[in-house]
């Protein structure tokens, strides 16, 4: 060992230390957070999948009440029906760590999913250990996200723009992400691209 | 519930409310909350009256302000009447609600929001109708929803119970008056890099707690604060990617009042007075410097660096050739303290909280440390001929003084000494630029005395001539190193319990064994050394593992670092002493034996019944690393001094004595008996 190998031996706890501490986020205008998610049939989605694509990403909880508004009312599946007909990818996630509110085993998870006639392209992405949501510094449910074809987020915040637990108020709300995928595939520019994620806290 | 049972629910909901006021009530409940007016038993005439809706909420659950922060919402209240004229919701100030990893702002307990109302011209009566609806949460959330009305007669004279309207008053008091009757004034607001933006006010007196109106500009998050004077900087974290606004607004609270600022526009650049900027940061640069220059006497630098200029004396090599040898180790030296400062950087931008000597809290890198220094010490005794080869190394090729450079920081770290405290303390919160330029300037600091030497022939000259002394002063300075060593063990004994010293020790044992057979038994002997040596380190490093119990204070009269315990002595006016300190921080421990535990300064404590607290950052802890930062600092040691009922605590020099203890309690002023060591 000469003294190279050991300042090599002092630097490299130092320099693995930094992405263990760092907590990130999906913000809009940089490069969205890489992940890898095993779905709740067992098939692993990874942001490289989905090079070249649109993708929406969805924060999930089937007992937060915000969710309960947007899957209630038929909504988010009705979002989800339209942009995924247009070619866009459109991932949910559960977040909620084993014993929190929301976790789901994957059996479990398929019947949601079927329960709630989700028409994402994916069934539910199981994330018990929080690494996608910390990843992309999802706060709330439903927390959504919008990656461009080039991997860049366009938008990141709340669905829409009233934060009402009351479903009889979508009709009148401004949908962001609706507007930000109009605007996108329309070739103009997003009006909004960020806004504060309401909902339940994530369970991590 | 399932989905369906719950969309039954509201269909039921908006079936009440079609019935117009049929199921209306004078109150509305939930889970965990039940609804009530503050309302006089009459209005007067014209006159204009101030009441509200009161929110019973179950003890542990909350219910919000008008930016509810990270996640939640805020009540709604949606009115109609009979032509009375109606205000705006007014919003007592709220409270700062840490929920898992996010924060909300809203209230502790019960809460009532107020609006004014006034009769309509000619009724004999008033009536409203609000449709309500709120969201109260503890962890999980539940979203409410009511019908209220309110009848009351007017007459010439309001009538109120008394009872309700104390409440009524109680409240009021918090909501937040005009902005420009507040006892602080808005310098400017800022944009600080992407993620940030700062607020800085004037004023005197305790800082504010600063709560931002628009929740898609900034998050709840506590803003980190810096004072100056009467000058206060509070720096909010931006939610990822919002776009400025061209203004935006704060409430500001003592904690018993509140006062409101709605349109601050922002300015385009900070708007310190770029001169006071300039000075400052011109003095921390320098204070970084010296600090350096410091560092080469600490007893962990001084004889690497020793050696390494005789070797340079030795060699009697050209000017040219020994200025080389100079630059190498500055760039070594200056590249080793650029690399720490982008990693703090990084770190500080991850939001990990962290400050100087945080690899010392990496159980690897101490032990990897130990090893070092043993191997050094073993090679300055002259037991074995590795330390030759380490040292010609460091002594003949460039790449050796660059790691010799590199090496020094590494053995440096643990010495925070005078003058460093206030430039890596600044270098924590200033902007990346600055913080960086900081670090360089130690770098420089540090390597300043060497070059100087090894550019100079004139001081090289007026070094003692090369002889045998200097194998002697070698063995010597062998000593000092064993003394770091143990040092060491001792931090990796604090970090991993009992078991550190065992794994150290047994590795060190290893080690020399290793060299043994290496020596003693030509070429196999190399190869067993080598086997032995590597298995050592890889089982040594393997069996790295944090112990299970908390470490205790040895029972004494110092107490753990715990806020909660701080404030309620401080409200109660008692004298409290925190010593932020660290295993590794070996300037902390000589005061702490030399001073702080000796038996005249624990009797002055005791007699003045002051609360000892004692901060320990041996390893990561954000609370002490936010604490610190509270008071500007981000490194060890720091000595912060509350006298009974002060507001704000002073700080003690990094280098204590005890005669700066006993001021304390005489009154004199302990900055003049000492020189500062803050620029």
């Amino acid at each position: 060992m000469n003294g190279k190998q050991l300042i090599r031996s002092l630097l490299l706890p130092l320099v693995m230390a930094v992405p263990a501490l760092a907590f990130a986020a999906a913000v809009p205008g940089e490069k969205a957070p890489a992940f890898s998610e095993a779905d709740a049939a067992g098939k692993t989605h990874a942001l490289s999948d989905y090079a070249g694509q649109w993708l929406v990403i969805e924060w999930f909880n089937k007992d937060c009440p915000y969710v309960r508004k947007h899957y209630g009312s038929g909504n988010m599946q009705a979002l989800q029906d339209k942009y995924t007909g247009r070619d866009i990818n459109w991932l949910t996630v559960i977040s909620s760590a084993k014993g929190k509110q929301g976790y789901l085993e994957p059996a479990q998870a398929l019947k949601v999913a079927e329960s709630h006639k989700l028409n994402a392209s994916a069934p539910f992405l199981l994330d018990a250990d929080g690494s996608m949501g910390r990843a992309y510094g999802a706060k709330t449910t439903p927390h959504m996200f919008i990656i461009n074809p080039e991997g860049v987020v366009v938008y990141a915040g709340a669905i829409d723009d009233n934060d009402s637990a009351n479903p009889a108020v979508i009709p009148d709300s401004k949908n962001y992400v609706a507007a930000a995928l109009d605007a996108s595939l329309g070739g103009e520019v997003i009006a909004v691209a960020s806004s504060r994620a309401y909902g339940c806290s994530v369970k991590y | 519930m399932s989905v369906f049972k719950w969309v039954a629910r509201y269909i039921l909901f908006a079936l009440s409310i079609a019935a117009g006021g049929a199921f209306a009530q004078d109150s509305a409940s939930g889970d965990h909350v039940r609804v009530r007016w503050l309302a006089p038993d009459s209005f007067a005439v014209g006159e204009t009256e101030t009441i509200g809706f009161y929110f019973e909420v179950d003890p542990g659950w909350h219910v919000y302000w008008r930016n509810a922060g990270d996640s939640g919402a805020a009540p709604r209240f949606d009115f109609s009447s009979d032509g009375a004229g109606i205000g705006e919701i007014q919003w007592p100030f709220p409270t700062r609600l840490p929920i898992e990893h996010l924060t909300n702002l809203g209230y502790e307990g019960n809460v009532a929001y107020l609006f004014d109302v006034t009769p309509a011209a000619g009724a004999e009566k008033l009536s409203l109708n609000v449709n309500l609806e709120w969201l109260v949460c503890k962890i999980d959330c539940i979203p409410g929803f009511g019908t209220m009305s309110l009848e009351r007669p007017v007459g010439t004279a309001g009538r109120w119970n008394g009872g309700d309207r104390a409440l009524r008053d109680q409240f009021a008091q918090r909501i937040p008056r005009p902005g420009s009757a507040s006892p602080w004034r808005t310098v400017s607001l800022s944009e600080s890099g992407a993620e940030k933006v700062r607020l800085t006010l004037e004023g005197s007196g305790e800082s504010p707690r600063v709560f931002p109106l628009d929740g898609n500009l900034l998050t709840a998050t506590q803003p980190a604060l810096r004072t100056d004077g009467d000058r206060m900087d509070y720096t909010f974290a931006r939610v990822p990617g919002a776009p400025r606004s061209a203004a935006t607004g704060f409430v500001l609270t003592d904690g018993e009042r509140a006062w409101q600022f709605d349109e601050i526009p922002f300015t385009a650049a900070p708007v310190a007075p770029p001169e006071v900027e300039n000075t400052a940061l011109w003095w921390l640069l320098l204070a970084a410097f010296a600090g350096g220059v410091i560092l080469n006497l600490m007893p962990c630098v001084f004889p690497v660096l020793s050696i390494k200029l005789f070797g340079l004396v030795d060699r009697g090599a050209a000017v040219h050739g020994r200025l080389r040898e100079g630059l190498m180790y500055s760039a070594g030296s200056i590249a080793t303290f650029a690399a720490l400062g982008a990693l703090l950087l990084a770190l500080r931008a991850g939001g990990a909280a962290v400050g100087w000597g945080f690899q010392l809290q990496s159980a690897p890198v101490v032990l990897a440390l130990v090893l070092l220094f043993w191997l050094m010490a073993l090679s300055f005794s002259g037991v074995f001929e590795f330390g030759h080869r380490l040292m010609n190394l460091a002594g003949s090729s460039r790449g050796g003084s660059f790691a010799t450079g590199v090496l020094a920081v590494f053995v440096a770290a643990p010495c925070t000494g005078p003058f460093m405290g206030a430039a890596l303390g600044a270098a924590a919160v200033l902007p990346a630029a600055s913080a960086m330029a900081i670090f360089l300037g130690l770098g420089a600091g540090l390597a300043a005395p060497f070059l100087l030497l090894s550019a100079s022939p004139v001081l090289l000259e007026r070094l003692p001539a090369p002889g045998p002394w200097m194998e002697t002063l070698r063995q010597l300075l062998a000593f000092p190193l064993y003394a770091t060593v143990i040092w060491l063990l001792w931090v990796l004994g604090r970090l991993l319990g009992d078991s550190g010293w065992l794994i150290g020790t047994l590795l060190l044992l290893a080690v020399v064994f290793a060299l043994w057979l290496g020596r003693s038994f030509a070429r196999w002997g190399r190869a067993a050394g080598y086997l032995v040596a590597v298995a050592a380190l890889i089982t040594a490093f393997g069996a790295l593992r944090a112990p299970d119990e908390d470490r205790q204070l040895a029972g004494s009269a110092w107490q753990p670092y715990d806020k909660a315990i701080i404030d309620r002595a401080r409200a109660g006016g008692r004298a409290v002493f925190i010593d932020y300190t660290a295993a590794w921080c070996i300037t902390c421990q000589v005061n702490k034996k030399l001073v702080l535990e000796s038996q005249s300064v624990m009797e002055l404590f005791q007699s003045h019944d002051v609360l000892l607290v004692r901060a320990d950052w041996t390893e990561r802890d954000p609370e002490i690393t936010g604490a610190l930062a509270e008071l500007g600092r981000n490194s060890v040691p720091v000595y912060a001094w509350y006298p009974p009922g002060a507001e704000k605590p002073e700080l003690l020099p990094q280098i204590l004595q005890e005669r700066m203890i006993a001021a304390l309690f005489s009154g004199e002023n302990i900055l003049q008996l000492t020189e500062d060591d803050t620029p």
